[in-house]
Formats: structure tokens, sequence, C-alpha cells
């Protein structure tokens, strides 16, 4: 890829027109690989301790390679910083997780008779935490960033996130899905609606039902299937209710539906059908909204504009998945070699089956070695996705990424420090799944 | 852009000459600007829109990590925020702290609550969560506890079943279990359990015993058969009995509730982390549980004394069990929920011995035909 100078890229100055500014990609997918590989392979042998010098240092590459108008952006988190902020949320939260599912516990105990019970309202009472927790890491990392020397910033709100959130996440639940785009752009414009770049805010225009087409694509199938095999499902259990049929002497099946009939038919080709069709219009699904809410995103009279391609993004989760899940494969393969033999191992002994030669090994031996390959699985799984799948991906969407009327957002003036000591620290205890 | 560049490089470098764009922190305007050094100073002189700005070849940093390895992304030491990048990469060898970090994060502070982190969770893990799960298991209305027991027993049954469709069998032979009652009776006149037993005996092969919460206890039918004696039957049998008088089965499956979620929180989404969450819950519930275990072998020893039944029987199931299965210890025995067979096998004979001293005689539990019709309980 051509990278033009810096010189080049700050005399060129900033287009007064309405002429779109192209945004670059720089960075090497072998170095990509190597980082992470070392960086992955530190916090395997830390036991996870070192992930918060993992994330800093992958974070720094990645937002470096983005080059919005030929000027890189930069992550200035500090690994230190999230440390901190990792314990001081695991002193509150300790509190919080342990008593309260003890409690939660005795009461499920007492009152259900089970344990059921109180694993559902654990999982509940974290939900809200859950949405707190996100909304308080993007405010973190968006107050890490900058370009162009000047900070991007977040407002308070993670509470009124949260609620948003809940309620949100309650009307796409009674509504079977339908609102589901609703929820995708109300949380967005909420988070859109506070960000700020310098001094000056974004705002996220448009409205959800720009989402609704892709969405629907995505909602069909898993409608169509799931009345499809309910039909299918009730009308079997009428018909085995009737099984006397086969027992009398000269057996006429019962009269079946039209509809039972066809679904029968259908079952096979709908079963296979279905989960292709689900994985395709949720990768379109994504791509529309990326493409949908990036491109109704301003910030003063700038405006942004993203056009990634289904195609394109559906072939590289098609061919990165393809390669890691055989390196995957290879991987484990040994892993469960290992394992059976040590499973097995005292059982043949005893039947005096001392033939080959991984199980003459000591067990503790073949016991270290699944542990590494264990380790090891996780670590290539992490390193394939981060140079098959986020490198390619950022890629494609950042070489289509424009700014529109670039012109004032130029001159747009800093904005104080954010300093959140706390840092992502909740998100990284809860494990919110903000990867990098 | 090269002719405009004047670069020399030698024993005493005259002048360094470069361009690059400089963000002074205070706008995002970009400003194409002139670099250069300034020997006397040992300074580096930033030129842009008129102006210009020095910074001291001390000061000057490095953003590590950059994807675009063509150019520098330029810092200063004492100006958070200013930025200047250029592709003169030669500029590198002349700052001599270009890798320096400089973070603001005091490291007291860190190591402060790094403490508190793990005081915390030490304090909740090993004191207030054994001590909330001891003081609520008393409240647990007991048909709570039956109910639960009854629930646990029958995931347990699933989960051993060969056939995977569908319960393991309880064994159900009339003399069997007449003789099993007689055995039950004879220790339980001895002993003052809080709940009302219910013994089952499970068709598995596994050499094995185990209580569950609600007074359940459960026996197969591969440590019946691996019994030499009634005597050994019912030592394992009191040690169990033990378990339900101190009520650990709830205890344990509270603790475990509080403690998990705990543990989960400090791996945080560290990939691979659920073997080390595994493993450390073990480790912790090892500790416990082996103490747990302690106090019922004892129950079982004064029981058992109590009921005319040798308190050395524990010892001599231990004693052949460890010849034919082998016997764990160092590093291993950690994780192990009970304590190693030795140390337990020592304690009962040293029982026995003690109790002979003090005049103790032994009195058969069953005869030899039902011991035979016990042993031929899952038939």
């Amino acid at each position: 890829m051509q990278v033009i100078s810096p010189w080049e890229a700050a005399r060129s100055g900033e287009p007064e027109t309405e002429v779109p500014t192209q945004t670059e990609f720089a960075g090497r997918r072998a170095r990509l690989f190597w980082l992470a590989l070392r960086m992955g392979l530190l916090t395997v042998l830390t036991l996870g301790f070192y992930r918060f010098w993992m994330k800093t240092r992958l974070r720094r590459w990645y937002w470096s390679a983005w080059r919005p108008s030929g000027h890189p952006l930069e992550y200035v988190g500090d690994p230190w910083e999230k440390l901190l902020g990792f314990l001081i949320a695991v002193v509150f939260l300790a509190f919080y997780i342990g008593i309260v599912n003890l409690l939660l516990m005795f009461l499920s105990f007492s009152l259900f008779n089970g344990n059921f019970a109180a694993y559902l309202l654990s999982f509940l009472g974290v939900i809200p935490l859950w949405f707190y927790a996100r909304y308080r890491a993007r405010r973190y990392v968006l107050a890490r960033t900058r370009w162009r020397g000047v900070r991007f910033g977040l407002e308070p709100g993670a509470w009124g996130f949260a609620v948003r959130a809940l309620w949100h996440w309650f009307l796409t639940i009674i509504t079977l899905g339908v609102l589901w785009p609703r929820k995708a752009f109300y949380l967005e414009k909420y988070i859109t609606d506070r960000t700020y770049f310098g001094a000056q805010k974004l705002t996220q225009n448009g409205s959800w039902f720009g989402l609704l087409r892709p969405w629907v694509g995505v909602w069909l199938p898993v409608l169509a299937s799931g009345f499809a095999f309910g039909v299918l499902g009730y009308e079997g259990y009428q018909a085995m209710q009737n099984f006397d049929w086969v027992l009398e002497d000269n057996p006429t099946p019962p009269e079946t539906s039209a509809l039972w009939q066809a679904l029968v038919l259908a079952a096979p080709i709908v079963a296979f059908i279905a989960p292709i069709w689900l994985l395709l219009a949720l990768v379109n699904y994504n791509v529309k909204r990326v493409r949908y809410l990036t491109s109704h995103k301003s910030a003063g009279d700038a405006s942004l504009d993203i056009k990634p391609r289904f195609w394109k993004v559906t072939g590289i989760y098609f061919w990165g998945y393809s390669f890691a899940g055989l390196v995957g494969a290879l991987i484990l393969t040994p892993i469960i070699v290992i394992m059976v033999l040590v499973f097995e191992s005292d059982g043949m002994a005893a039947m005096g089956l001392e033939s080959g030669t991984v199980e003459t090994l000591p067990q503790p031996v073949l016991t270290a070695i699944a542990i590494a390959s264990y380790f090891l699985l996780f670590l290539m799984w992490s390193v394939l996705m981060h140079t098959f799948i986020r490198f390619p991906m950022m890629r494609h969407f950042a070489s289509s990424l424009t700014i529109i009327n670039l012109g004032e957002l130029a001159n747009v003036s800093q904005r104080p420090r954010d300093e959140f000591g706390e840092a992502e620290g909740f998100a990284e205890a809860l494990d919110v799944g903000a990867a990098i | 852009m090269s002719d405009q560049t004047t670069i020399r490089v030698g024993e005493r470098p005259a002048a360094l000459g470069a361009l690059g764009t400089y963000f002074d922190g205070e706008s995002a305007v970009a400003h194409p600007a002139r670099i250069r050094i300034e020997e006397g100073q040992q300074a580096l002189v930033i030129e842009f829109a008129g102006r210009h700005v020095l910074w001291s070849l001390e000061d000057v940093r490095w953003l590590p990590d950059q994807a675009d390895r063509s150019e520098l992304v330029l810092a200063n030491a004492h100006d958070p925020v200013a930025r200047l990048i250029t592709d003169e990469m030669r500029l590198a060898k002349r700052c001599p702290n270009l890798t320096r970090r400089n973070t603001h994060v005091r490291r007291s502070k860190v190591l402060a609550w790094a403490f508190g982190a793990v005081a915390s969770v030490a304090l909740i893990i090993f004191v207030l969560v054994p001590i909330l799960a001891d003081q609520l298991a008393e409240f647990i209305p007991p048909e709570g506890e039956k109910a639960l027991g009854e629930a646990t027993l029958s995931q347990i049954r699933t989960v051993l079943d060969e056939t995977g469709i569908g319960e393991l069998p309880i064994c159900e032979n009339q003399d069997g279990l007449a003789a099993l009652d007689m055995m039950r009776g004879r220790l339980e006149a001895h002993a003052e359990l809080p709940i009302e037993m219910t013994v089952h005996v499970l068709d598995h092969p596994m050499v094995n015993a185990f209580a569950l919460p609600g007074g359940h206890i459960i026996l197969f039918d591969g440590l019946i058969k691996a019994a030499e004696t009634p005597e050994e039957v019912a030592a394992v049998f009191a040690h169990e009995m033990g378990h339900v008088e101190s009520r650990d089965p709830t205890r344990h499956a509270m603790r475990s509730a509080g403690s998990i979620g705990v543990l989960g929180l400090l791996l945080g989404d560290f990939a691979g982390g659920a073997l080390v969450l595994f493993l450390t819950e073990r480790l912790i519930e090892a500790q416990y549980s082996q103490a747990a275990e302690h106090e019922a072998d004892n129950f079982a020893m004064v029981t058992m004394e109590a009921a005319s039944i040798a308190p050395g029987a524990l010892g001599d199931m231990f004693h052949r069990l460890a010849d034919q299965y082998g016997e764990s210890e160092g590093v291993h025995s950690h994780f192990q929920t009970h304590p190693t067979l030795t140390e337990r096998i020592a304690l009962s004979r040293a029982w026995q011995m003690d109790a002979e001293a003090r005049g103790f005689a032994a009195q058969p539990i069953m005869s030899n035909q039902e011991w035979v019709q016990l042993r031929a309980i899952c038939q």
C-alpha cells in the first residue's frame, strides 16, 4: 500500500471542498502475526497477567495502521493503568459476586430446592453491570485515542446506557427479535451522541428503519424454520398419539394434513439451507449496519462514509475461519490422543497392553504435554484470529472509509484529559468481550 | 521530497534537516514542519507556520508498535500531547532516550491496590464465604435440603448410567437391604444425626461412597465387593455419616457457588483461563474438604468404637486399596479432596490400639450368611 510521507500529507493541506478524504491502512500481516504470537505467549506463560500489556501493544499497532486523511491514529493507553483499573474492579466486584452468589444459592436451596434459580438470578444480576462495564470500556478507549494530536472522548453516562440497554433488550425479546435493529440503532446513537473529537461533538443521524431490511433477512429464516419445525413436531406428536393404527389388521395411516406432508418433504432442505442462509444474512446485516450507522454519523459540517462489501467480508470470514479451523484441528489431535491415553492408561496397564511408545511415558509428562497443547490451541487461535480475520477486516473497512468535508474538523481544538483511573477494569473482570 | 532534505552524518554532523508534520496538541491542524538539530543546544528545532519549538534531544521519545515502520512518531517527555511525525528515520540515532517510557501511574498505587485485591479475594474465599456458608447451611429447611439431595442423586445416576438413556439402577435385593439396615441400625444407635438418613446402593463397579445434602448416603456396589468384611463397609458407612452429621455436602455446594464467581473475575477474559479456574477451585476445595474428611474420619472412629465395631477396619480397607491402586503424594496430593491414604491408615490403626488399651471388645455386625446376602445386594 502506498503511504504518502507525513510532510506530503500535511503540505497538501485539507480539502476545502466536499471532496472526500480517503483513509489508508498501513502495516503488514507478518509483523502483526509475530507481535500477536509474542504477546500471546507471554500472556499464557504469566497465567494471564501479561494481558494488559498485550492488549495495549496490539491496540497501539492497530490504531496506528488506520490513517484517515494520511495521519495515523494513536492509542495512548497505559498497561499499568489497565492493571490498576482491573485491581480496583476486583476489590469491588469480588464482594458483590462472592456474597451475592452465596445468598442467592441459599435462597434458591430454601425456596426452590435446587440451584438452577440461583444460577439464573446471578446471571440476571450481572447483566446491568455488563452493560455498564461496556460503556465504561468504550469511554476509556475513546479517551485514550488520538488523531492529529487531538483526543477523542465520551461523556459519562454508563448507568443511563445500562438502563436503556435493558429496556431495548426487553422490547427486542418480547417482540421475538423484530425490534433488534431498533435496539442496535438507539444504543449506537446513545454512544455516538456523547462522543467527541476534541471540542467537536459527534451526531448519529438516520433512523432505525434503515437497518430493518437487512435484519429481515436474518429474522425470516429463523422464524420460518422455527415455525416449520414447530408444526412438524406438533403434528408428529399427534401422529404418535394415534400410533394404534400400525397394530390393526389392515393398517391405514391416519389422515395427515397437506401442510404436514409438505413440511416433511421440506424439512431436510430447510435443515440444510437455513443455517447457511442465516450465517450469510448475519454477515450481510452486520455489513449493512456498519455502513448505515457510520455513513449517518457527522461531526459539525464533516461526515463519514464507509462502504464495506458483503462478498469481501464473507470471503474474509470463510477463508479466515477455514484456515484457523484447520490449524486448530491439527493442534487438537495430539491433545485428544494424549487425553485418551492418560485416562485409559490405568486400564491398559491392568490388561497388560504395554505396547507403543506414548503410553510408556510417565503420566505427569503426558499431562504436561496435554496442558501445553491446550494453551497452544488458545494461543494459536487468537493469533490466527488477529492475522486472518481482524487484520484483513480492518484493512477492508479502513480502505473504504472516507471523511467528507474534513475542513473544520482539521482545525478542531483539544479537549481536556479524562483521567478515568478505573480504566476498563470492570469490563476486564466481567469479560465483556472487548477483545482488543 | 528528498531534494529538499540535506543530511550530513559524520564524525560531527553539522546539521540534520528533515521534513515532517507537527501537531501542537492544541488543535487538530497538521503543520508542515522543517526539522533540524541545533548542535549547540543539543535540541531538535521544529519550524512550522512561521514559529518554532525546541525539543531537547534527551526528551525526545518515540511511540512504539507503529504499524508503519517507514516513519517515526515522536513525542516530547514534557508535553503529553504534541507529536512530530517524520520519515527521516536517522533522527532516531541522535536521540539517546528514545525508548524510555514514562507512565503517569505510580507503581506504589498499583502495589497498594494489588495488595487490596489479593487481600479482599483471600478474605472472601477463605473467611467470608466459608463462614456464611456454614451459617446459612443451618437455616436451610430440611425438606429443601432433602429435595436438593434427591435432585443431585438423580443427576449423578444419569451421568453414571452407561446406556446413556436411563438412570443407574438402585440395588434392591430384599435380603441385602435387610443386612444393610442391620448395619445402619447398629451405627445409628450410637450417633446423633441432625436429620434422618436415606441409604442407597448404586449398581456400579466404582470403589466409592459419598454423602449428598439432606442425609443421603450412597454406597457403590464396587465398594461392597472390594470390602472383605462387613466391618470395612461399616467403616466407610460411618465416615459418610460423619459428613451428614456436619452437613458437609450442603456447605460445600454453597461455598463453591461463592468462590467460583470470584475466581472467575480474576482471570477475566484470559483465553484458556477455564483450565486455570478449574485447577484453582479444585485446590481451594481440596484444602477445605481435607479438613472435612479428617473430621468425618474422626467421627467414624468414635461411632465405631461406641458401636463395638473395630475402628481398624477403615485402615485395613485403605491398606488394600493403596496396594491395589497406588498412593498419590507430593504436588498431586494438594489437589486431592481427601487426606492421603497413608495418613488415614495410620489414624485408624492408632485408634484401634488406643481402643484396645481402653478395653475395647469387638462384636460382629452380622452373620456370615447375612454378609453374603449384603454382597449380593445388586443381584
